[in-house]
């Protein structure tokens, strides 16, 4: 009964609203509207009860199997909007390779001529850290690798921060620094926290203690990860499904966000799987018309095989640390049933950890535990993040390894070529399941694209078939123009919206529409969807 | 047609809330008598007008911030160390103790974390009782050296025992009260990476009576000072010992490759009786195999144990090697072998069910025999059996082993790992380590 009153209610509305038209005069919008000022409170999560509400419940909207539920967050373009989440970067800007390696914050390494004011502590733990001020009054975390394991999780933070920026995501500046313990000076009235964290006063001996625990180099100096403190109010992570209730800018539910339902590859191409709620970041920024929340995925620590405080698991992306299918499988088959994952090799570098690509299968991949985000993507969501993931070329990955830098060559090369090819399978896997056909422009009266699959070698040019039509925005109808079957844009006498219907003899189920708007003299392409076997609306 | 766009940027599910929601703000919209969405960016603030109508503060489940107030104040770890060091210690009893509990004081913070204290006094539900301290250096020299006093008191009132010999009866089973007290020093050299030397000496003094348990006869109304040698008289023992280890497991707590190699020859010199001097030689090998990248692996072990009693004397029963129960011969009750002599091979086959739980396929065989010269893989007391490890951080915190034998079926949970790693000097492990 209230389902029949609201659609009545719903029918009325839409005769006086004009719903059902599909592009707005200010498609395809680039940038989120200007946030609205928030106040919110700080909040923070249990990664316990994170992991087992993943792990035996997975919130959020599922995605359906019978009729796909799209991304949300998107333009007609099929981008996410430049903002709080996420922005375009390298692929719509190509950066250039000293660009990619000041990423994401040039000059905003920490001071190395003045002293370091160590404002807080992490005493307790394996991997200990602090907080220091640099000469220029900087914040940043200090945090170090495990003995056993030199330059290992400082060069996976550096080069997993470095690539999840310039995919567009929002990341601390992380840099590489050696420095003297001479630099570090103890700030008035610092605090620590014993292990049962009793906080009493910080003493030049814990911060002895601390040094102590941490591989020296030869020349004295000791290296970590310097991570500039994120501007603005902490007010603790978000989740990867629904929104933030007192935000009222975060109106897409999270699992439905293109940019977290296509990090799944992200995460996949550097192995990033720690990336859970607990590894991200809300905080409070100001902007022109007030403080809004902004979003920020953090610790890229455990990621390229390292598991922080020593290697990962070998089991690390090839399965959930729980999964009851697997589990029973494993169970039953006394361990005979030797997961692919297991038959992985992996270097003999101590700074690199269990990182490879031979094993490495982009759509088997898992983080650590279920993400609802993840487990909702779609081929277009896929396509979308594989296209600037294959966009990075070798030069590019290699200058990006470079800024870990790691003293065995050997590291640096076995990263950079686990990442190259780990990028070419994330690429063929994706391309396969949607035509990689992308960057559609009009020139000289045609409509011309790229084929990305060949550009980047991952596959022959596919043959590719146009058909126009006149499209009815306001009636979300199309109506085929019979004789254009070109690339050559139709006959636009009068303002107005058309559609081209891309396919391929050698994929029938694929089709990608381009929709132009004629304006004026000013004709534009304003939307592009892709569709495939199975999804809403695929022809079969 | 797929979706359309507005669809796709801005709900396009089927979910009721977001249904309801979109109903919502086109209602509000016409309500407030403001004209439809032109453009996207109003139909993106029309949607944020609504959430901010709806705006409340973000809250958590009364169940997460319990968790999340367990690990902020760190009440695990307040709970396991204690107030200043003080706290409950659970089992760490020998098998057959029943459950047992006590207080505890351990630092291992004291100077800057180079000396470790430690004291506790338990009781079980079998009134068994120990009492126990002990003072280690354990990083001295740059870690190469420690250095460790220990002293205790056990009284074990039910240890089982069913005569010497590899052919003692199952029908056979006693039970006797053990109590001894020990004073021990012991120092370890590690001269280079993986290797360790070191000797100890003490002292112990042991006194075996009647149990106290109703449903057991006492060892002493079905065997005599013949049959169980030192069961009518006791004495005090000044001893040392010499061992060496060789130790290149990946990781002690919780090894998956590598192995550990330990030799330990002791000496107990007899200083009240005059009859009951003897040598004991322990030598405990373990060999892991890991394949496919260790989520496999093969954990074998070898263990023997052998007495040599000087001249004419003997080797009274109760520091006689002892095989039965959950660290050697599953499918055995507790100590249900004792001799002179004692050797045990281990054999299990471990597998990653999922990251916290291992399982486990296991073969054991081993036998007592009197006389050295009966070494060998004659007339083995075999057990095979399965289990499951219950992992945390790489550390076996829990197991269930379940060993089958012509004798009967041996259901275990233990709170260590099944290979209990070899503990040097006599004082606390012999003969029950």
């Amino acid at each position: 009964m209230r389902r029949l009153a609201a659609i009545v209610i719903l029918l009325g509305t839409c005769a006086t609203a004009g719903f059902g038209r599909k592009f707005h005069d200010d498609d395809p919008l680039i940038r989120e509207p200007e946030p609205r000022p928030v106040t919110v409170t700080p909040r923070k999560i249990s990664d316990y009860y994170d992991f087992f509400w993943h792990t035996l419940a997975t919130p959020g909207e599922k995605q359906r199997v019978a009729k796909p539920i799209p991304a949300q967050g998107v333009n007609t373009l099929g981008d996410p909007l430049d903002g709080a989440w996420w922005e375009r970067r390298h692929y719509w800007r190509r950066l250039s390779l000293a660009e990619l390696q000041s990423a994401p914050e040039k000059d905003a390494a920490p001071a190395m001529d003045g002293d370091w004011i160590v404002v807080s502590a992490k005493t307790e733990g394996i991997t200990p850290g602090f907080v220091i001020l640099d000469r220029n009054k900087k914040r940043y975390f200090v945090k170090f690798d495990p003995t056993s394991n030199p330059e290992m999780a400082t060069g996976a933070d550096k080069i997993g921060s470095t690539i999840f920026h310039v995919l567009g995501y929002h990341v601390p500046a992380n840099h590489i620094v050696s420095f003297h313990p001479e630099m570090l000076k103890l700030g008035a009235g610092v605090t620590v926290e014993d292990r049962f964290g009793r906080k009493r006063k910080m003493t030049p001996e814990d911060l002895a203690a601390i040094l102590s625990r941490v591989r020296r180099e030869s020349n004295g100096r000791y290296r970590a990860t310097a991570s500039l403190a994120v501007p603005g109010k902490p007010i603790g992570p978000y989740r990867y499904f629904g929104t933030r209730a007192d935000d009222p800018n975060d109106i897409v539910p999270h699992e439905h966000r293109r940019d977290l339902r296509g990090m799944h590859l992200a995460a996949a191409f550097v192995d990033h799987d720690d990336s859970r709620a607990i590894n991200t970041f809300d905080a409070l920024v100001e902007g022109p018309s007030g403080a809004f929340v902004k979003h920020y995925q953090l610790d890229f620590g455990s990621s390229l095989g390292s598991g922080t405080q020593k290697p990962n698991s070998p089991r690390s992306g090839g399965e959930y640390l729980f999964g009851w299918k697997e589990a029973a499988r494993q169970f039953f088959t006394f361990g005979l049933a030797v997961p692919r994952w297991a038959h992985a090799s992996f270097p003999q570098v101590d700074s690199v950890g269990r990182f490879e690509s031979t094993v490495f299968d982009p759509d088997t991949w898992v983080p650590e535990y279920p993400n609802p985000a993840f487990l909702n993507r779609l081929p277009d969501d896929e396509f979308w993040i594989a296209k600037q993931i294959v966009n990075l070329r070798d030069e590019e990955i290699r200058a990006i390894v470079e800024t870990a830098r790691y003293s065995d060559p050997k590291a640096a090369d076995w990263v950079a070529k686990c990442l190259i090819e780990r990028r070419d399978k994330i690429g063929r896997a994706a391309f396969r399941k949607v035509l990689p056909i992308d960057r559609f422009e009009l020139r000289d009266g045609r409509l011309e694209w790229v084929d990305l699959a060949a550009v980047y070698g991952l596959g022959t040019a596919l043959e590719i078939r146009v058909r126009w039509s006149e499209f009815d925005n306001e009636r979300q109808s199309a109506a085929p123009l019979q004789g254009e079957q070109s690339a050559q844009l139709p006959e636009m006498r009068a303002d107005g919206y058309w559609m081209a219907t891309l396919d391929s003899p050698a994929r029938p189920d694929q089709t990608v529409q381009v929709y132009v708007r004629k304006r004026g003299e000013r004709t534009q392409i304003i939307g592009v969807e892709r569709t495939w076997k199975g999804c809403a609306g695929s022809a079969s | 047609m797929p979706l359309s766009s507005s669809e796709q940027a801005f709900g396009g599910s089927s979910n009721m809330k977001a249904f309801c929601a979109r109903i919502a703000a086109l209602m509000l919209t016409a309500a407030v008598g403001a004209s439809p969405a032109q453009t996207r960016t109003e139909e993106i603030e029309a949607a944020r007008d609504l959430k901010a109508l709806r705006a409340r503060p973000e809250t958590t489940s009364s169940l997460e911030n319990l968790l999340l107030q367990v690990k902020q104040r760190k009440l695990i770890e307040r709970l396991s160390y204690g107030y200043n060091g003080l706290r409950t210690q659970f089992g760490a009893m020998a098998t057959g103790s029943g459950f047992a509990a006590g207080p505890q004081f351990f630092r291992e913070d004291l100077a800057a974390g180079r000396i470790r204290v430690n004291a506790s006094a338990m009781i079980s539900t079998r009134s068994w009782r120990k009492y126990e301290a002990g003072i280690l250096a354990p990083q001295l020299a740059a870690g190469r050296i420690s250095l460790g006093v220990e002293a205790g008191k056990r009284d074990y009132r039910s240890l089982e025992f069913y005569g010497t010999g590899p052919d003692s009866q199952r029908t056979g089973r006693t039970a006797y009260r053990h109590e001894d007290t020990f004073v021990e020093g012991i120092a370890a050299f590690q001269p280079v990476r993986n290797f360790r030397l070191g000797a100890s000496v003490g002292g112990l003094w042991v006194s075996v009576g009647p149990t106290n348990r109703k449903d057991l006869a006492s060892t002493e109304d079905v065997f005599n000072d013949s049959s169980a040698p030192g069961l009518a008289e006791q004495t005090d023992y000044l001893r040392h010992s010499v061992f060496s280890q060789f130790d290149y497991r990946d990781d002690p707590a919780g090894p998956k490759s590598g192995g550990n190699y330990v030799f330990e020859y002791t000496w107990y010199n007899d200083r009240s009786a005059g009859a009951f001097s003897f040598r004991r030689s322990d030598l405990d090998v373990q060999q892991y195999i890991p394949f496919f990248n260790k989520t496999r692996r093969l954990a074998l072990r070898a263990r023997m144990s052998m007495t040599e009693p000087a001249g004419g004397d003997r080797v009274p029963f109760y520091l006689q090697p002892r095989l039965g129960g959950s660290d050697d011969l599953r499918g055995f009750r507790p100590y249900r072998f004792t001799d002179r002599n004692a050797i045990v091979y281990n054999a299990e086959y471990r597998w990653e069910i999922f990251s916290g739980l291992d399982g486990a396929l296991f073969f054991d065989a081993g036998k007592v025999m009197p006389r050295r010269g009966q070494l060998s893989f004659a007339d083995l007391e075999v057990s095979p059996g399965f289990g499951l490890r219950f992992n945390a951080r790489n550390r076996t915190f829990m197991r269930v082993d379940v060993g089958f034998s012509h004798e009967g079926v041996g259901v275990w949970l233990k709170f260590n790992d099944s290979f209990l790693p070899r503990l040097f000097g006599a004082g606390t492990r012999q003969p029950l380590y």
